[in-house]
């Protein structure tokens, strides 16, 4: 595939790093050829004026999300960048197969860590670990779930290293968030650059919510005939509270907060203009410690008194599962090959990322060693907070995650700071690298669903490895070509 | 589908400062044009914005120009009656209900509030009031226009319907009262009656209207029998209450309205019905049009509150003490 036409580009450097998009200065890959000749014909102010037409659209439709910030959260827009990122047809195969491999597994883990627990009496994975994990929960241990299922929703963080290799960074399977950027940032390029779907076969994703929908009527009580199914959100200072109205409008269903919400006689009920209506399924976008303040954070008022006893008798289901979260422990992360090859004898097909545990006296000694060169993450953090970039760092900062690491061992982990791959992006007014990476979104219901495509986050800062919203990240329109279409031999 | 209490109360509050911001930005157009009206007269102009504050005005410590009376009706924040001010409530009503009104209605309130908060906008209402006016007024009547053509009218409609009727009766009352100084006032202060009789028309878009009903020359007893009395004007007192019924009749179903006695909001709303369909404007002028008119706020507030205990919640005033914790932890409770 080296012979094709190198078509007239743009100036670009991909510096020393993988690039999406080019395979060398001047050499675009095959699958992004299309795209590549369409840029070509744009001059830098028909890109500018498409860049602030999308813009406009996002902020006239309000797709923002909350930034701490004050006792109010402060809204933004996500930066979108128009250029799409391309995922062949090959490509997709191998992140499918390995994310519905993954998710099987942990789902397993997930069923044996609250039942029989055979994983942790042979030793695979130390029983401390998982029993001492913030994300475990007892209150859920001997309870079925519907089909053995955890994690109806996961968003996983793939990145891609200097020759790249795919790699799951973490996966995120309490409340996962980003789905609706996924469709959102379609419809505006669609909207802002429709010639582009004309010359490439592009798989769609606009099917998510239905298929959410089908999940959570999948998991229903058998005892609802036509069950009720709810969103719970924290309400509208979240940060993400544009994409639960996002889903509960795309599966018409109501949107409900914790003061919606109460528990009479065995039963979950919503207040309604017209008396209580009973809840069957909750879509829940709240943490397990804020959903029932009987049983956890009693000062909680997102939840409803009285939800987990509702939810232990099996007269409502949710999702994600409670206790789900144990299972995307960054410090249980170290582990998931082991419990992939422990639960299904096979060998992982998306490996993970090098791992240093600070409680393992060896780890320890590597991290506090070489903290410049490693990525440090608190385990029970998300959004980007608490970490420590160790090239990007201060020998200061250095010192403090030092101290903390030795201070608190189980709740850190460390990681080598990859070179994540890079994707052209529109700065100003010509086009430079920025590190990317990918959250594709796996459905589990009956089955596993995979998908296509997913979010893909930048990291808008020069040189930044942050991709996280919450950090200034951005995001790109993710396109997975189909099978058989002019991108799918090439890998 | 069953309504949440909390979104048919948002429902109703969403309509509701819709109605009012429209209120405000009239009344702004009104005054100024009856300060040109008045020509060179020896009038401060401050005469006629003043009045627009109500009570505000008399705890300052000057009279205020007129072009602070436009900020702050228009502008100021911390003012709860300003135009930003229902705007932003309007919109964080809309925010709470996003999944249960179209994307056409959240997207004008949203529209709407962005271009209110646009820097330049100060500026271009003092350039050009005018077409600040018609701007505003043309974004913000689009918002019921696409609620009618977007949703469906069944319960969460007949709560916006309830609210945006209720309130526009609220608010011609209101601008009666606030222009009554107008309706009193010793001739002289102005060159002729019929242009500040005309003023309380068009401060509520009624004067054309006026006109072709009565095709008489304008006096204040037809005016106040026109605004609050007349059966099918939309604009007046009495035509919004009945449509207001007409509301709550949706609201309540099969139930309710037939049986008004076991229904606290119609048996309210049809008492004060009864008053409008049966007084004459003679008897409200003999009693004393202030009066009548500070009863008729009071009446119609206490549907809205009865509204709120049948359909809203138990207390109401349990929603504002829980703001700002619920804030604090909502933001606390990160997603992944």
């Amino acid at each position: 595939m080296t012979a094709h036409p190198s078509p007239a580009v743009f100036p670009y450097d991909p510096g020393g790093f993988w690039d999406e998009m080019f395979e060398a200065p001047g050499r675009v890959r095959p699958h992004y050829a299309p795209l590549a000749r369409r840029l070509a014909t744009l001059s830098p102010a028909e890109v500018e004026r498409r860049q602030r037409t999308a813009d406009l659209s996002f902020q006239a439709r309000g797709i923002t999300f909350a930034v701490n910030q004050g006792s109010e959260g402060v809204e933004k827009i996500m930066p979108f960048d128009l250029v799409p990122r391309i995922l062949t047809a090959a490509e997709w195969r191998t992140i499918e197969r390995g994310l519905e491999q993954r998710v099987r597994a942990l789902n397993l883990f997930l069923h044996d860590i609250y039942h029989e627990a055979r994983i942790l009496s042979d030793g695979a994975v130390p029983a401390d670990l998982v029993l001492g994990s913030r994300g475990y929960r007892r209150e859920v241990r001997g309870m079925d779930m519907p089909g053995g299922v955890y994690t109806h929703v996961v968003g996983s963080d793939l990145v891609r290293d200097h020759s790249g290799q795919f790699y799951v960074l973490e996966d995120n399977l309490r409340t996962p968030s980003g789905v609706s950027y996924v469709v959102e940032n379609r419809r505006v390029l669609k909207r802002t650059w429709p010639q582009l779907f004309h010359e490439n076969d592009v798989r769609p994703v606009e099917g998510y919510a239905q298929d959410l929908l089908d999940v959570l009527r999948a998991i229903a009580p058998e005892s609802a005939d036509d069950p009720t199914i709810v969103l719970l959100t924290p309400g509208v200072y979240n940060s993400a509270y544009f994409e639960h109205a996002f889903l509960a409008k795309g599966m018409g269903v109501q949107m409900v907060e914790g003061t919606d919400l109460f528990v009479d006689d065995g039963a979950l009920y919503m207040r309604t203009t017209r008396g209580r209506q009973r809840v069957d399924v909750v879509y829940r976008r709240v943490d397990d410690d804020y959903l029932d303040p009987l049983a956890s954070r009693p000062d909680s008022i997102l939840g409803a008194s009285g939800l987990l006893a509702v939810y232990r008798m099996g007269r409502l289901s949710l999702a994600n599962a409670i206790g789900a979260g144990v299972a995307d422990d960054k410090a249980i992360y170290a582990y998931v090959p082991r419990i992939i090859r422990y639960y299904l004898a096979e060998e992982p097909i998306l490996p993970t990322i090098r791992t240093y545990l600070p409680n393992e006296p060896g780890d320890l000694h590597y991290i506090l060693e070489h903290i410049g060169e490693l990525v440090v993450k608190a385990v029970n953090e998300s959004g980007g907070y608490g970490m420590l970039i160790g090239p990007h760092s201060t020998r200061a900062e250095q010192e403090e995650f030092r101290q903390l690491v030795r201070a608190n061992p189980r709740g850190y982990i460390a990681q080598p700071t990859l070179a994540l791959s890079r994707h052209p992006c529109w700065v100003e007014d010509h086009f430079e690298g920025r590190h990317v990476d990918l959250r594709p979104f796996v459905l589990f219901g009956r089955e596993l669903k995979v998908s296509p495509g997913g979010l893909t986050r930048v990291a808008m800062r020069p040189g930044s490895l942050v991709v996280n919203s919450s950090q200034g990240g951005g995001g790109k329109d993710t396109w997975v070509l189909a099978e058989g279409g002019s991108g799918s031999t090439s890998t | 589908m069953a309504l949440l209490c909390r979104v048919a109360e948002n429902m109703f509050w969403l309509s509701r400062y819709v109605e009012r911001a429209i209120a405000v930005i009239r009344l702004i157009d009104v005054t100024a044009h009856l300060e040109l009206d008045a020509g060179d007269q020896e009038r401060d102009p401050s005469d006629f914005w003043a009045p627009l504050l109500g009570e505000d005005a008399s705890t300052m410590d000057s009279m205020p120009s007129p072009a602070h009376v436009r900020h702050r009706l228009a502008f100021d924040a911390t003012h709860p009656g300003s135009l930003v001010s229902c705007v932003r409530r309007a919109r964080t009503a809309a925010r709470e209900v996003r999944e249960s009104i179209s994307s056409e209605v959240w997207e004008q309130v949203n529209t709407t509030y962005l271009a209110l908060n646009d820097p330049l906008v100060v500026s271009e209402m003092e350039n050009d009031l005018h077409a600040f006016f018609r701007r505003m007024r043309d974004a913000l009547l689009l918002i019921p226009g696409l609620a009618d053509a977007t949703i469906a009218h069944d319960e969460p409609w007949y709560f916006l319907s309830l609210g945006q009727h209720l309130e526009r009766a609220d608010n011609v009352s209101r601008v009666v009262t606030l222009q009554g100084h107008l309706l009193s006032a010793p001739s002289t202060v102005y060159r002729d009656d019929a242009v500040r009789w005309l003023a309380v028309l068009r401060s509520v878009g009624s004067a054309e209207a006026y006109a072709r009903y009565y095709s008489l020359r304008v006096d204040p007893p037809r005016v106040v029998e026109f605004l609050l009395l007349n059966p099918v004007f939309p604009q007046s007192v009495r035509h919004n209450l009945n449509a207001a019924w007409a509301a709550l009749a949706g609201v309540s179903g099969a139930v309710g309205v037939a049986d008004v006695g076991a229904n606290p909001p119609a048996r309210a709303l049809g008492m004060l019905r009864a008053r409008l369909e049966h007084a004459t404007v003679d008897e409200v002028m003999e009693q004393g049009l202030h009066g009548f008119l500070v009863d008729l706020q009071n009446e119609i507030g206490r549907v809205s509150d009865q509204v709120t205990l049948a359909y809203f919640r138990q207390d109401p005033h349990v929603g504002r003490h829980m703001a700002v914790t619920r804030a604090a932890m909502i933001l606390a409770a990160q997603q992944q």
